[in-house]
C-alpha cells in the first residue's frame, strides 16, 4: 500500500473542506451552465408577456422555421457563447426583469411597440460590440452561398471587413429604421394608425 | 430718306434677328447640364457599384451604359439622402433614399425640373383626384387606384413610421406622383431607369405606356396616322441617339410625340412642359380652347377660355387651391401658333392651317351636335330627381360616360393626330351610333315619353345638326332598303 505523504498543513478538517469546496465548485459551474440554458430558452424568456410580442413576429422569421430546421433559439442570438460571458449577460439582462417590474406596463402592445426602437437600437449595438459573434456560432461567412450566383462573392469581397450586424439587421423582429435615420414622430404616428388612437396620444403615452 | 431707311433696316435686325440667334443657341445647348462636374461623383457612391454588380447586375449594367455613368455620375450623386429626409433609410453604412425625385433630378437637370414641376404633367394625380372615388370605390376597389390609376396618374407616396414605402403606393413611376419631398412628378415616368437615356425617351413608346386606351388613345392614334406610318418606316433614320434633336436640322424622317409637344425647331424651343402647345382640352365632356396662365413663380395652370383671362400682376387661383400671381397668359392662339411652326418645318402654311381647320371643325362638330345636346339633358335628369348623383348606378349614365370619355375622346384625338380610323370608326361613328342608338331610348325609357320628348324637342330636335330625325321618309341605299329610290339629299 502506497502511502501518500501529506503536508502538515492539510489536516483532516482542510481536506474536508478541500473536498466540499470541489464539490460545491463544480455544483455551481453546472448551475451556472443549467442555468444559463433555462434562461436562454423561448420557453423561459416569453414567461414576460412583453416578450411574448417580441417573439411573435421571431416565429414568422426564418431563425424560427429554416428549411433546415435548425432553429435560433432567443438566447442563441442574444446571449454570448461561454458560461462567464453568458451569466454576465444574464446578469445585465436583469435589468430587463426590473424594468418589467417597476418600468411602464410593457405588457401592453402599445407601450411595448413605442419602447420598441430604443430596446432594437441597443441591440443593434450590443451585436456591432462583438462582432455579431452570436450570428458566427452557426454562420460561416466564406460559406454563404445564397440563391444568386454572387451572393459568395459579396460576401468575401464586398463584406470582408464587415460583421454580419452591419447589413442584416431587421431580420426577426418587427422592422424599425436605422437609429441614424429614426423619426419619433413617424413612429409614434405609426403607432397610433396601428391601434387605433388619436393623433398625439403615443407622445402622451410615452411621457407618462 | 434712303439713310432712314437702313437705320430701319438695322434696327429691325437689332429687335427681330438677335433675339432669333440668341434662340438658336438656346436650342443648341438647352438640355445639356451646366454645372461644373466637381458637383458629382461622390467618393463614397464608389463603393455601391462592386456589391450591386453581382447583387443587381442589370440596373448596374443599365446605368453602366448610361450617359450619366460616363460623366462620372453614380449611385449616391442621385440616391444621396438626408437624415432628415423622410424616406431616408440606412443602407451598408450610407444614408440615402430609395425614390429619385424630380427634386433630386433638379439638382443638375434645373430647367427640366422647373419645366415639369409647373406642367400638365406633374398635375396628373391632381387633376383627376375627385374622378378617383367614382371609378374605384364605386365602380371596382381601392386595388385599382394602386394598380390602375395611379401607375399612369401617380401615387402619393406613403413612407410609414419604420421606413418603409408602403406597397399601396409604392413602386410607383407615375408622372404625377407625389413625393416624400413634396415634389410633383417622376422622371423615370418616360426616361426609363437606370440608364435615363434621351433615345429611350424621344421614342413614342415612352409616352404610349400611358397614352393608350379609351382616355388617351394616341398611341393608336400615331400609329394608325400619316406621322406613325412614317416613324415606322423610317426608324433606323431618326437620329433618336443625337445630342440635339432639332426637327429639320438633325432629323426630318418622321415626327414623333415629343416633336410636335416639347421638341426644338427652329424658332421654337425644347420644353419638358408637355402641354403647352395644346389649344384644346380634348377630356371633357364638352371641349373648350383654353389659356395657359404663366404664375411669377413658374407655376402653371390651363384657363378654359370661356372664363375671363387675368391680366399680368392679377392674382388667381391655383390648382392645389392657393393663389398665385399671374406673370403671363399664353393664349389658345399663340400655342396653336407655336404648334404649327413646328408643322411648318415640313409642311407649308396653306396645308398646316388647312388641316387645323379640319381639326377644329371635328371637335366643335362633336361640341355642338353631341357634347353639348347629351350634358344639357343629363343635367336636366339630375335635377329633376329621375337619376341619382351616385354617378354609376344607371345604365344611362355609363353610356353617357361612354359617350364623351371613350368614344368622344378617340373622335377627337383621332383628329388632332390624324387618324382616319379613330376620327371616324373608333369614334365620331360610334359616338353617333350611342347618341341615336341608345343615349336617346334611354333616356325615352327612363324618363317617360312626355319628359324625355320635352328634353330632347328642346336640345335635340331644335338643331339643325339633327334635322334629318325629322324626315323618316328619306331613303338610303346603305341598309339595302330604298335602291333607286331617290334618296337623301
Amino acid at each position: 500500500m502506497i502511502k501518500i505523504r501529506m503536508p502538515l498543513f492539510i489536516t483532516r478538517h482542510v481536506l474536508l473542506a478541500l473536498i466540499l469546496g470541489g464539490v460545491a465548485g463544480i455544483g455551481f459551474m453546472i448551475f451556472l451552465t443549467e442555468f444559463d440554458h433555462f434562461t436562454s430558452t423561448e420557453a423561459f424568456c416569453t414567461n414576460c408577456h412583453s416578450m411574448e410580442l417580441v417573439a411573435e413576429p421571431y416565429r414568422e422569421s426564418v431563425h424560427f422555421r429554416p428549411a433546415s430546421g435548425v432553429r435560433a433559439s432567443c438566447g442563441d442570438c442574444h446571449v454570448s457563447e461561454g458560461v462567464f460571458a453568458a451569466t454576465w449577460d444574464h446578469f445585465i439582462g436583469g435589468k430587463d426583469l426590473y424594468n418589467q417590474i417597476f418600468g411602464p406596463n410593457y405588457d401592453d402592445p402599445v407601450i411595448a411597440k413605442l419602447h420598441m426602437p430604443e430596446a432594437a437600437f441597443s441591440a443593434r449595438e450590443w451585436f456591432k460590440k462583438r462582432n455579431s459573434a452570436t450570428c458566427k456560432r452557426c454562420h460561416v461567412k466564406e460559406a454563404i452561398y445564397g440563391s444568386r450566383p454572387d451572393t459568395v462573392e459579396i460576401h468575401k469581397q464586398d463584406a470582408k471587413d464587415k460583421s454580419c450586424i452591419e447589413c442584416h439587421y431587421n431580420l426577426v423582429h418587427a422592422k424599425v429604421p436605422a437609429e441614424s435615420v429614426f423619426k419619433r414622430d413617424e413612429w409614434n404616428r405609426m403607432v397610433e394608425l396601428e391601434f387605433d388612437l388619436k393623433r398625439g396620444a403615443a407622445d402622451k403615452l410615452l411621457e407618462e | 430718306m434712303r439713310n432712314v431707311r437702313i437705320t430701319r433696316w438695322y434696327l429691325h435686325l437689332l429687335f427681330f434677328a438677335f433675339p432669333l440667334w440668341l434662340g438658336a443657341i438656346n436650342i443648341s445647348f438647352a438640355d445639356k447640364v451646366s454645372l461644373d462636374p466637381s458637383n458629382w461623383g461622390l467618393e463614397e457612391g464608389e463603393a455601391c457599384i462592386s456589391c450591386h454588380k453581382k447583387s443587381s447586375a442589370g440596373l448596374t449594367h443599365q446605368w453602366q451604359s448610361s450617359a450619366h455613368a460616363s460623366a462620372g455620375v453614380n449611385c449616391l450623386d442621385c440616391h444621396y439622402a438626408d437624415q432628415v429626409d423622410k424616406d431616408a433609410i440606412e443602407h451598408e453604412g450610407s444614408i440615402i433614399a430609395t425614390i429619385v425625385s424630380p427634386k433630386d433630378c433638379g439638382r443638375c437637370h434645373t430647367r427640366e425640373y422647373k419645366e415639369t414641376e409647373g406642367s400638365v404633367h406633374s398635375k396628373a394625380l391632381s387633376l383627376i383626384k375627385n374622378r378617383i372615388p367614382a371609378l374605384a370605390d364605386n365602380l371596382t376597389g381601392q386595388e385599382m387606384v394602386t394598380a390602375g390609376c395611379a401607375k399612369c396618374h401617380g401615387s402619393k407616396v406613403e413612407v410609414r413610421g419604420d421606413g418603409s414605402l408602403s406597397p399601396n403606393s409604392w413602386p410607383n413611376t407615375g408622372i404625377g406622383r407625389i413625393n416624400p419631398d413634396g415634389s410633383r412628378g417622376s422622371c423615370s415616368a418616360c426616361h426609363g431607369r437606370h440608364s435615363f437615356s434621351k433615345a429611350q425617351a424621344r421614342d413614342p413608346s415612352a409616352c404610349v405606356w400611358c397614352h393608350s386606351g379609351p382616355e388617351s388613345p394616341d398611341g393608336e392614334v400615331f400609329d394608325s396616322s400619316k406621322h406613325g406610318m412614317l416613324f415606322a418606316a423610317n426608324r433606323e433614320k431618326m437620329n433618336l441617339h443625337s445630342d440635339d434633336w432639332v426637327l429639320g436640322k438633325d432629323y426630318s424622317a418622321a415626327p414623333t410625340c415629343v416633336t410636335c409637344h416639347m421638341g426644338a425647331t427652329p424658332g421654337v424651343k425644347a420644353s419638358h412642359d408637355v402641354g403647352m402647345r395644346d389649344a384644346w382640352n380634348l377630356n371633357q365632356p364638352i371641349s373648350e380652347k383654353q389659356s395657359l396662365i404663366i404664375f411669377e413663380d413658374g407655376d402653371r395652370r390651363e384657363l378654359p377660355e370661356s372664363q375671363p383671362v387675368p391680366r399680368r400682376g392679377n392674382e388667381i387661383s391655383k390648382l392645389d387651391g392657393s393663389m398665385g400671381k399671374v406673370k403671363a397668359v399664353a393664349s389658345s392662339k399663340r400655342r396653336r401658333q407655336i404648334m404649327s411652326k413646328v408643322c411648318l418645318e415640313c409642311h407649308s402654311k396653306g396645308f398646316a392651317n388647312g388641316f387645323m381647320k379640319q381639326f377644329d371643325n371635328v371637335v366643335e362638330l362633336y361640341n355642338e351636335k353631341f357634347g353639348k345636346p347629351a350634358q344639357a339633358i343629363m343635367l336636366a335628369l339630375y335635377e329633376m330627381n329621375l337619376l341619382t348623383p351616385a354617378p354609376f348606378d344607371d345604365p344611362l349614365e355609363f353610356t353617357y360616360w361612354r359617350l364623351w370619355h371613350d368614344e368622344g375622346t378617340r373622335a377627337r384625338h383621332g383628329a388632332a393626330m390624324m387618324s382616319p380610323n379613330f376620327t371616324w370608326w373608333e369614334g365620331m361613328h360610334l359616338v353617333g351610333q350611342n347618341f341615336y342608338g341608345e343615349f336617346l331610348p334611354q333616356v325615352r325609357e327612363l324618363a317617360g315619353a312626355e319628359k324625355a320628348d320635352k328634353l330632347i324637342n328642346e336640345h335635340v330636335l331644335s338643331l339643325d345638326e339633327h334635322s334629318w330625325l325629322k324626315n323618316p321618309s328619306k331613303p338610303n341605299p346603305i341598309l339595302g332598303y330604298g335602291i333607286g329610290k331617290p334618296s337623301h339629299d
